[in-house]
């Protein structure tokens, strides 16, 4: 029996999900062979994560059904999908950090002893040690799982599906915390998995990996299906256009540096986070800076922004130098951060974009104490208009905007504040590849109209586009400074990586 | 939202239901001279609860009102019984008011001590002080020229309404038209997004103690005016009162959000309710549990209409 005459190990069939105002799924199907790993594609907001929730129970579909080889399931609740066989690891690892590991991998259905009334945590951690054998042997399952590197959550989380004998796991961006080696022990896993029928669903923005580990991909775009296609016989460049939905052009970077340091940090430390820290970034200039997940990028970007406390060093400004750990000082200077989540530290979601945008002005768009609130929208429609905002209302709370529209409000939030030096951490996170153009677009007319600017990111196109000059850090140092022809995969990896790659339990 | 918004029209709706209810069952209750009871009745509720307010939407609590009243009270009854000028004495208390905000707002907002228990904790220490201060005793003999500021009368309208409707119409603009209001806020939708884009969450959160706590003595000013004495043991349970009064106009307790007039309006729905069913001859009892229906009747039709 060919592969493609067994029965469907997964068929989720014309799924159709509605939010107010939004058609997240529009009879959406999906299938999986037993034993594929099939990849999801799509841009931020095509309807990838609304699938998993539906598929991992979280959510109930509209309409639309969801067969398991062959017999039709339904899955109310986060216990059906489990009990179904179908496992879910989700981006960001949702884990009860003071609960040991082997706790974590049977949390809702634990092992009981006497009757049902206690749980075994002995056969629990017995159980979870056999497994956790095969996949990382250094996992100890009594400990608390806060202890734990991302990687070796990960891991689990996997542990997890194998104790359940998951016949389907889908994995959300499960790359977005590990080094390329702890990636190479993945792949050997979903290979061992495939191998042993269970069938994979792939969810990833990173074309490479997707491309290593699956055999076929369906793409989103809008909420509905445009395509199933076999990577073996899909180019890349095909793909693009199906998520996209149009070609977008290729842009070559532009400098604008002149003369004249704008911002200069001097020997900035904060415990092993940040050791020693020091670089200057010139008018015009875009200054990336990469590194690998955990090499204290973004805590740099949160001392010059002064929102945690340094050990030593200092910070200046076009000349002045920035009082420690005051964030209203560093703003004050010129200063303005973007930071890298949105949702938990960029915005204040049930308030108006209008709000956001005047947070740190009010104090100079106010007359006898009393906002000048029209003055103040006149100056925030604008600024939206300039950025492209679509709708362009300002009045909405922006908590119901697009990621990208959010990024475009809070760098809205700093033009208004007539900001000079900007710190942006991984600007483009959660923004769909259109909006991710426009970002970048901005980015250069900022720098062209002379602000100094600093940009964190961990991917090699987005350095590319708009960096004059990438630093690279590693464990809370700065180890490298790339100027525009040094910058590729290879020279900033090279760097990037910790010497001694053995890693401590 | 904090203008006249959706969820106030719905709390005004709720009010006039009661109102209506009332009406049909007692003839006594639609009447001007009770009505205007009514409201002087809430006043002292709504003036503390103008303070919950903004101290809830920026994402705090304040148990200690209550006996930040009873202290402001007592001291600044002693002082008036002793020949102080009124004037000094009415300082003296709401200076008391805003020592008792300052309090609670340097342990929460500096030192980062949780709300709950900060306030719990002034609660008891507040009602000690007033008690080791006046021994336990009230103080009796409130000057008439003091008792005369707040229980006259403005255009027929009796002073407490008109102070509490002032306070209210600041408390307002403040909420909605000023910095310090977008602070507030912004504080208690998101503290974290607010630091970083540069918001004084420090000077705002202790701000809105301090309010409460001035609130707070203004309305323990307004109590000792009424009954002519201070007692060390006013203001028992009043904090829940004004809880219920923000929850009920829309406040959450999450933070974030909450709104003036809903306040106004929900201390109005609590005297109303108190009020018609004295009328009614309902004994207390009945009235505990009618206002603790009212509260989750409130709690549940907001969770209906913000919909999943």
């Amino acid at each position: 029996m060919s592969e493609s005459e067994l029965p469907l190990r997964l068929h989720l069939d014309a799924l159709v999900k509605t939010y107010p105002g939004v058609r997240a799924l529009d009879a959406v199907s999906l299938s999986v062979r037993p034993g594929e790993v099939h990849a999801l594609i799509g841009e931020n907001g095509a309807g990838k994560s609304t699938l998993l929730n539906i598929l991992s129970g979280v959510i109930v579909p509209d309409s639309g059904h969801i067969q398991i080889d062959g017999r039709p399931l339904l899955v109310r609740t986060p216990l059906d999908a489990r009990a179904a066989g179908i496992a879910m690891i989700h981006q960001e690892l949702k884990h009860v950090p003071e609960l040991s590991v082997a706790q974590n991998m049977y949390l809702g259905r634990p092992l009981t002893t006497a009757g049902g009334l206690l749980v075994d945590r002995r056969a629990q951690e017995r159980r979870a040690a056999e497994v956790l054998a095969d996949i990382d042997p250094s996992i100890d399952p009594a400990t608390p799982i806060r202890t734990l590197t991302v990687a070796q959550r990960q891991m689990a989380e996997i542990g997890r599906a194998m104790l359940e004998e998951a016949k389907v796991i889908a994995m959300d961006e499960p790359t977005s915390s590990l080094t390329p080696s702890e990636f190479e022990r993945l792949v050997v896993l979903i290979d061992a998995f495939a191998a042993r029928g269970v069938s994979i669903i792939y969810v990833s923005h990173k074309m490479s990996e997707i491309y290593r580990t699956c055999s076929r991909a369906t793409v989103l775009r809008d909420g509905r299906s445009v395509g199933v296609v076999s990577l073996a016989d899909t180019a890349e460049s095909a793909l693009v256009p199906m998520m996209v939905g149009r070609e977008l052009a290729r842009v070559a970077h532009r400098s604008f540096v002149t003369d004249g340091v704008r911002l200069r940090v001097k020997g900035l430390s904060r415990g092993s986070h940040v050791i020693d820290a020091s670089f200057s970034v010139r008018r015009g200039e875009v200054l990336g800076i990469s590194g690998l997940v955990g090499a204290g990028r973004t805590e740099l970007l949160r001392l010059v922004a002064g929102i945690d406390r340094p050990d030593g060093g200092t910070v200046s400004i076009d000349g002045e130098s920035v009082r420690a750990h005051d964030p209203q000082a560093a703003i004050r200077r010129g200063l303005g951060l973007l930071p890298e989540e949105r949702a938990r530290e960029g915005i204040v979601a049930g308030r108006s974009v209008v709000s956001n945008i005047g947070l740190p002005s009010f104090a100079r768009f106010s007359r006898f104490g009393l906002v000048a609130r029209r003055r103040l929208s006149a100056t925030a429609f604008r600024l939206m208009q300039q950025l492209g905002l679509r709708p362009l209302d300002v009045e909405r709370p922006i908590g119901t905007l697009s990621g990208g529209n959010q990024q475009k409000a809070i760098i809205g939030r700093w033009l208004a504040a007539s900001s000079q030096v900007l710190l942006f951490d991984e600007p483009t996170r959660g923004i769909d590849v259109g909006a991710k153009a426009e970002i970048y677009s901005v980015i250069e007319r900022l720098a062209c109209e002379g602000r100094a600017i600093v940009v964190v990111s961990s991917e090699m196109p987005e350095l590319l586009r708009v960096s004059d000059r990438v630093l690279v850090m590693r464990e809370g140092r700065i180890v490298a400074d790339l100027s525009r022809e040094q910058i590729n995969e290879e020279q900033i990896l090279a760097h990037a990586i910790p010497r001694d790659a053995h890693r401590a339990a | 939202m904090t203008r006249f918004s959706v969820r106030d029209a719905g709390t005004l709706l709720g009010l006039v239901l009661i109102i209506v209810v009332f009406a049909s069952l007692t003839p006594a209750f639609l009447t001007v001279p009770n009505l205007t009871n009514v409201l002087q009745q809430s006043s002292i509720n709504a003036c503390i609860a103008l303070g919950m307010t903004l101290v809830i939407i920026s994402g705090g609590i304040d148990l200690s009102v209550g006996p930040t009243a009873a202290l402001a009270a007592v001291v600044s009854a002693t002082l008036m019984v002793n020949g102080v000028p009124v004037s000094v004495a009415i300082l003296a208390a709401l200076s008391i008011g805003i020592a008792c905000g300052l309090f609670n707002g340097v342990l929460i907002a500096c030192a980062g001590l949780q709300p709950f228990i900060v306030t719990l904790g002034a609660l008891s220490l507040f009602r000690a002080l007033a008690l080791i201060f006046t021994g336990g005793s009230p103080v009796f003999g409130i000057p008439p020229e003091f008792r005369a500021i707040t229980n006259g009368q403005w255009f027929g309208v009796p002073t407490p309404i008109v102070i509490v409707a002032a306070l209210a119409l600041v408390a307002w603009v403040v909420l909605n038209k000023t910095a310090l209001g977008e602070y507030i806020l912004a504080v208690g939708g998101n503290q974290e997004a607010a630091r970083v884009a540069g918001v004084p969450v420090t000077r705002t959160k202790i701000t809105t103690y301090v309010l409460s706590g001035l609130l707070a003595s203004v309305a323990a000013l307004i109590l000792v005016g009424r009954l002519g004495a201070a007692e060390p043991t006013l203001g028992n349970l009043w904090e829940l009162d004004a809880i219920a009064a923000a929850a009920i106009g829309g406040a959450s307790l999450m933070g974030g959000k909450g709104s003036i007039v809903g306040t106004l309006l929900g201390a109005v729905i609590l005297g109303v309710l108190r009020n018609g069913l004295t009328l009614m001859n309902v004994q207390a009892f009945y009235q505990l549990l009618a206002t603790g229906i009212i509260i989750i009747v409130a709690m549940l039709i907001d969770r209906a209409t913000r919909g999943r």
